[in-house]
């Protein structure tokens, strides 16, 4: 097991290395660079930068060198653990990105344990009255639940809950009201509860089908194994054949695919972002794209490649943690 | 047994591709899917026919014309000449191999006089419309507006005169929808071709010739699926800004989409190329090339097939999520994810802007994945839970 995680983490390298690359040859071979765009006053707003200013400028941030070359600096700052500071505002992207994770992690966080306490009971009653109308209805509104499209979804919903023409109960957009700076403690809380109900809502019915749908299968599968039979000839009743048999080997799959669900999450995260105009990752992004800000792009992606990477190796982990028949020797 | 079960005998004689096809169609949501899929296609090729300002016919004092002719562009008469080219030459393909030098002529002969036609008449962009202007008789279209075309009836509620509603400069959302869904549809469609394309190439060489080949495809399948999809085509489109392009939206959408194809096809090359015939077609003398293209991929056409179906359905979402935020097809080319992107500043009343923009991806999106659902069920029947 040492072996192989230490395998596993090695294989990493190579990995971040390729994004990092990837990532790094997009932004350099795409035309114009982020001293161009902020010097370039007119549109992009602000003063025009003389041309010395914006050959310090260049000169500074390495954008006239190689990309290869820059690339390589870029990398021995990295593991240095500096990210570099944003060319935009000079902010250190560490900063940056620190004030704008925690709300996109509690989002997806909370999307996606909400998804999993909704899923995991749906999949088993589907299974447990499988081919049935119970059966039925919730494979095909999940299924249905499945192709709407998010955005799409966020724009109904903010148009009957919240500051439409019908109900308003919740706020449209932003991650706190305006007046919050003033609040205590218990009220911001709240405040910011409520104006994240609708993201979260979002964000969850998506991968609740997702996930929903494959508890189903799973469940099925496990009531299809031979100790299921086992356990209802000797007598056992059908509570504890369904929940302590079946259900604790149909979780197994189950728990592993948060893996896959996270990144999709996290990408689901930017639009939801986008439309309710909260200050996430997504919103950083955006912006930094859009001022080619070269260390942020750079540091957003290293961030969001390590989270898929680490939760992947997480699914690895985690298979042979809740099953013990799994072994990576 | 249900009424349309073959016999055993006919059991026995069908091919692979009618045992598959047989099961598809007893499920009724796929089916269902898959005719709802049709009737969009026509309804999109048939777009301006449905929707147009102009008059399909108008009699002036007993001189008939056509005015909607007038007004299609270059690329609508591609389109409507060609498909039944494609169509004549489909059914006739038999024939060709009498004289199949003098057809090919035949061919190029009409697609260069269509094309030479289509070079000298420049499309007349006649911003007058037929509704307004008397006429002995006139035929107009379903839905007498242009999607491109502004009426002074802003943000009017759907209503018999703009079925759909308009938006913030009184274009019909009708209008805009059917003319919109050739965007969405071809988008998803062409997209999906091209990842197909580079999924199946790559994933298959991976599979075939393994080693360095397959460890270097498998380590970039690794690096593209660590991007979250949408994150990537945002950053290469805002990057590379060519906006309102089409085609240029179909290749980043393509060229970022293609990895789980090409795992998929991967694992039936590796699964399919250890088994016997490969290594028979190969003592028989078969190169590589046929081998792959003759022996591996009809075998593993089935499951490539289920994913390039979930694949359009994903594309299609992807086109209209990038339109939605901007970086997609724009005003005044009508896309579904457009209009939707034009609701969101109106959302507090406009209702209609969302609605139906809303409801047609998802009809889109659910049957496309219902499709893909049965052919699932269709190919392999041991994964079928019913």
């Amino acid at each position: 097991m040492t072996t192989y995680l230490i395998r596993r983490v090695l294989l990493l390298i190579p990995t971040l290395m390729g994004i990092t690359l990837l990532t790094f040859l997009l932004i350099r071979l795409s035309p114009g660079n982020a001293a161009l765009l902020k010097g370039g006053g007119g549109e992009g707003g602000g003063k025009a930068m003389t041309a010395e200013v914006r050959e310090q400028m260049i000169k500074l941030y390495g954008l006239d060198k190689p990309p290869l070359i820059a690339y390589g600096d870029w990398i021995a700052r990295s593991v240095r653990l500096d990210l570099g500071n944003s060319i935009v505002d000079h902010r250190s992207v560490a900063a940056k990105i620190g004030e704008r994770l925690p709300l996109t992690m509690s989002l997806a966080g909370s999307a996606l344990i909400l998804s999993y306490l909704l899923a995991i009971p749906l999949g088993i009653a589907a299974a447990l009255k499988r081919g049935q109308i119970v059966d039925r209805t919730i494979s095909f509104v999940v299924f249905v639940l499945y192709s709407i499209p998010s955005f799409a979804a966020a724009l109904f919903l903010i148009l009957l809950v919240a500051g439409g023409d019908y109900l308003n109960l919740l706020p449209m957009y932003g991650a706190n009201s305006i007046n919050a700076p003033e609040m205590g403690p218990f009220t911001w809380l709240w405040d910011r509860i409520l104006h994240m109900i609708l993201p979260v809502v979002c964000l969850t019915y998506a991968s609740l089908a997702s996930i929903s749908r494959y508890s189903r299968v799973s469940m099925l599968d496990a009531l299809g194994q031979d100790f299921i039979r086992t356990a209802r000839a000797k007598g056992l009743p059908e509570r504890l054949v369904v929940f302590r048999h079946a259900l604790r080997n149909a979780l197994i799959p189950i728990i592993t695919i948060f893996a896959l669900e996270l990144p999709a999450l996290i990408g689901g995260a930017v639009i939801i972002e986008e439309i309710f105009s909260l200050p996430g990752m997504g919103q950083l992004m955006f912006q930094s794209i859009d001022t080619k800000d070269e260390p942020v792009i750079m540091g957003v992606t290293v961030l969001a490649a390590v989270v898929t990477l680490l939760s992947y190796l997480a699914a690895d982990i985690l298979y042979v943690v809740v099953d013990p028949r799994i072994t990576y020797e | 047994m249900n009424a349309d079960a073959p016999s055993s005998r006919e059991i026995y004689s069908e091919s692979y591709t009618q045992r598959i096809w047989r099961h598809f169609w007893s499920d009724s949501f796929a089916r269902n899917g898959l005719r709802t899929i049709i009737a969009l296609f026509f309804i999109a090729a048939l777009a301006p026919f449905l929707a147009n300002s102009h008059a399909l016919v108008r009699v002036d004092d007993g001189q008939v014309s056509l005015p909607i002719f007038q007004s299609l562009e270059a690329i609508e008469w591609r389109f409507l000449l060609y498909v039944p080219l494609a169509a004549v030459v489909y059914f006739l393909r038999g024939r060709f191999v009498i004289r199949p030098g003098l057809s090919f002529l035949g061919v190029v002969a009409v697609v260069a006089a269509i094309e030479i036609v289509l070079a000298v008449t420049h499309p007349v962009n006649d911003p007058t419309n037929d509704r307004d202007r008397p006429a002995s008789f006139k035929l107009m279209p379903l839905i007498p507006y242009a999607p491109v075309e502004s009426t002074p009836d802003q943000f009017a509620p759907p209503s018999w005169k703009h079925l759909c509603g308009t938006d913030s400069t009184g274009r019909d959302i009708a209008a805009r929808m059917l003319h919109g869904a050739r965007t969405s549809l071809s988008i998803g469609f062409i997209a999906q071709s091209i990842a197909l394309l580079v999924g199946v190439s790559l994933g298959g060489f991976a599979g075939y010739y393994r080693g360095w080949f397959d460890i270097g495809v498998c380590r970039f399948i690794e690096i593209m699926d660590c991007f979250p999809t949408l994150l990537l085509i945002l950053a290469v489109i805002g990057l590379f800004p060519a906006q309102n392009n089409m085609f240029y939206i179909m290749a980043v959408i393509g060229l970022t989409s293609w990895t789980g194809l090409a795992r998929l096809v991967r694992g039936e090359f590796l699964r399919l190329g250890s088994q016997p015939f490969p290594q028979a077609a190969r003592a028989l003398g078969a190169g590589d090339f046929r081998v792959i293209t003759r022996h591996l991929l009809p075998n593993a056409l089935g499951p490539i097939l289920v994913s390039a179906t979930f694949g359009v359905a994903s594309a299609i979402l992807l086109e209209s999520s990038l339109s939605f935020l901007g970086f997609g097809m724009q005003a005044p080319t009508p896309s579904w994810g457009d209009i939707l992107s034009d609701a969101r500043r109106y959302i507090d009343f406009a209702w209609w802007l969302a609605f139906f923009p809303g409801l047609a991806i998802l009809i889109t999106l659910v049957s496309y994945n219902f499709v893909g659902e049965g052919l699932r069920d269709a190919v392999d029947p041991r994964l079928k839970v019913k």
